[in-house]
């Protein structure tokens, strides 16, 4: 009798018949990609917390639908950290004060002045907000490019020319600009 | 030359040396493109002040500690997918192929026994050089629960099981079986492609006469004398290892019950030995069983010789079968309407190619294998 099992993917590292421990493809990709998906995480919702959470749902989704070893691995991870991070933000509108207080505390051992944590949190805050008033993609290639990704980075994970990637990281810019702009002034 | 566009400047600015050598020389001698280029550095200065967040360290071993728990509870609570549904065996195929399943591995198990001299006086009974259709009707076959007990089964080392690996020089590894794959993928099919491997193993049966009287009469079933040229004697079946290739199995698979779009099987021929009972022994006695249907077994013996000769069970009504040659030698084409799939054996190895494709795709693509 086959047990179905027996054919899930195991987390588990196998051992070698010496008892080796081989090195496991998904934890080595964890491994590499988990600061990389927090960092992209992080830059949409400004809290340490929920981007965790956000990359352990990503890495739990890649686990269920994809390869560790597939050739787009990265550009996977790379992509879903960020619209699952602005879906977020987008979705959760009453969890902004929550984690402008969250930021406030946050950034209280780094900052002295009171007035600097208030308008720091502010910004960050409308920051955020226009992030989830930009475009889908306008979003996202800020949101990786400042992340620390590469322009090749980027335009894997996002399914774009190299070329193209900054002209529309340009335009994104702009375009958040505006959007801040115009908060700032309502 | 033209002026450099707002895209290149902003990517010169994140990546100089990522510039072709012809921009750089125009740039450098190119005052627009310079004041340009200092407007684009300013905005990206400005959204970097504007996306700054203060710096922390992830401590990734932990999280990976907390995500293997959810991975493990996860998997507990997942449904079965359907290719594992298919490996498995779904409750009507177990039917289906329990009696031929009884002819398979009451006569296979044996053949490394013998290589190793342990039996010697093995008859070969069953060691498959070609395949043949035959045509099963899951309403006539009987309720599993009347499946008898002929004697005691003994695997070697284990059963054999299925296990997902990583990649195909694993497959390769663990399963001495080329990883062979089809040239290009038909339109349909995508990666990634899972690999998955069944082991080998050993497994005999051992008949007792006695044993399965006394699971008749618990199940209220007649049967006649076990023969004595079949009682106490034992049948080994060796099977796999196998390797297995699967495109269109991701998640949604699992969730949506969708199936593979394409699967690549391959096994090294099962082979059935027995210790006393001859093919034709065999063969009569199982076919004569309680539980296997007489269309079935008319089938089963017409077959020219039973003794090399691989029976693929084909649902009635499911799907129609052409025999046809394939990378030289003969082999079966199996059509079922919105997918189709194609088996043959060459030099101790039987192949199977299927999917949601049409039979010329089928073709084409078992063709393209290496």
């Amino acid at each position: 009798m086959l047990h179905a099992e027996a054919w899930r993917p195991a987390i588990t590292t196998p051992l070698t018949a010496a008892g080796q421990r081989q090195p496991d493809p998904f934890e080595r990709l964890f491994l590499e990609e988990y600061s990389k998906v927090v960092a992209i995480a992080y830059r949409v919702l400004a809290d340490r917390g929920a981007a965790e959470d956000v990359a352990q749902d990503v890495f739990l989704q890649f686990h269920r639908s994809q390869s560790p070893n597939a050739e787009h691995a990265s550009g996977w991870l790379h992509a879903a950290a960020v619209h699952s991070a602005l879906n977020v933000i987008r979705g959760e509108r009453r969890r902004v004060k929550r984690d402008t207080a969250h930021a406030v505390a946050e950034s209280a051992v780094r900052l002295e002045n009171p007035e600097h944590l208030v308008v720091a949190a502010e910004q960050r805050r409308e920051v955020r907000q226009a992030l989830s008033r930009l475009p889908e993609k306008a979003a996202a290639i800020l949101v990786l490019r400042y992340s620390g990704l590469s322009y090749a980075e980027v335009a894997t994970a996002l399914r774009l020319k190299v070329g193209n990637v900054g002209t529309m990281l340009r335009r994104a810019e702009e375009a958040l600009r505006k959007e801040v702009t115009h908060a700032t002034f309502e | 030359m033209r002026h450099l566009n707002e895209g290149a400047l902003r990517r010169m600015y994140d990546e100089p040396l990522a510039m072709a050598a012809a921009d750089q020389a125009h740039y450098d001698s190119c005052s627009a493109c310079k004041t340009t280029f200092e407007r684009v550095a300013n905005d990206a200065r400005a959204t970097t002040t504007l996306l700054a967040l203060p710096a922390f360290e992830t401590q990734p071993r932990q999280a990976f500690a907390r995500l293997s728990v959810r991975v493990r509870d996860d998997e507990a609570h997942r449904p079965v997918r359907r290719h594992e549904r298919w490996l498995t065996g779904a409750p009507a195929w177990r039917r289906i192929l329990a009696p031929v399943g009884v002819v398979l591995v009451a006569g296979a198990l044996l053949a490394g026994f013998t290589a190793t001299g342990i039996v010697p006086s093995l008859i070969k009974v069953f060691e498959p050089t070609s395949v043949t259709p035959i045509s099963v009707s899951p309403s006539g076959l009987p309720a599993a629960n009347t499946v008898l007990d002929y004697g005691a089964v003994t695997w070697t080392p284990a059963p054999p099981s299925a296990e997902q690996v990583a990649d195909a020089s694993t497959a390769k590894a663990r399963s001495g079986l080329p990883v062979l794959l089809p040239a290009t993928l038909p339109k349909g099919v995508s990666g990634p492609v899972s690999f998955g491997i069944i082991s080998h193993a050993t497994g005999s049966l051992v008949f007792d006469g006695a044993r399965l009287k006394a699971s008749a009469a618990s199940k209220g079933v007649k049967v006649a004398p076990m023969p004595a040229a079949i009682d106490h004697s034992t049948i080994y079946v060796n099977a796999g290892p196998a390797l297995i290739e699967i495109w269109g199995s991701g998640a949604d698979a699992g969730t949506t019950g969708a199936a593979p779009t394409l699967v690549i099987a391959q096994t090294r021929v099962p082979t059935v030995e027995s210790t006393g009972a001859s093919t034709k022994q065999l063969e009569d006695y199982l076919l004569s069983q309680p539980g296997v249907p007489p269309d079935l077994a008319a089938q089963i013996r017409a077959i020219k010789d039973p003794s090399t000769t691989l029976p693929i069970p084909i649902p009635a009504g499911f799907a129609t079968t052409k025999s046809i040659t394939i990378n030289g030698v003969q082999g079966l084409l199996v059509d079922a309407g919105l997918a189709s799939g194609v088996v043959w054996e060459k030099d101790g190895v039987i192949y199977a190619v299927g999917g949601q494709l049409t039979p010329d795709q089928v073709i084409a693509l078992a063709s393209s294998l290496h």
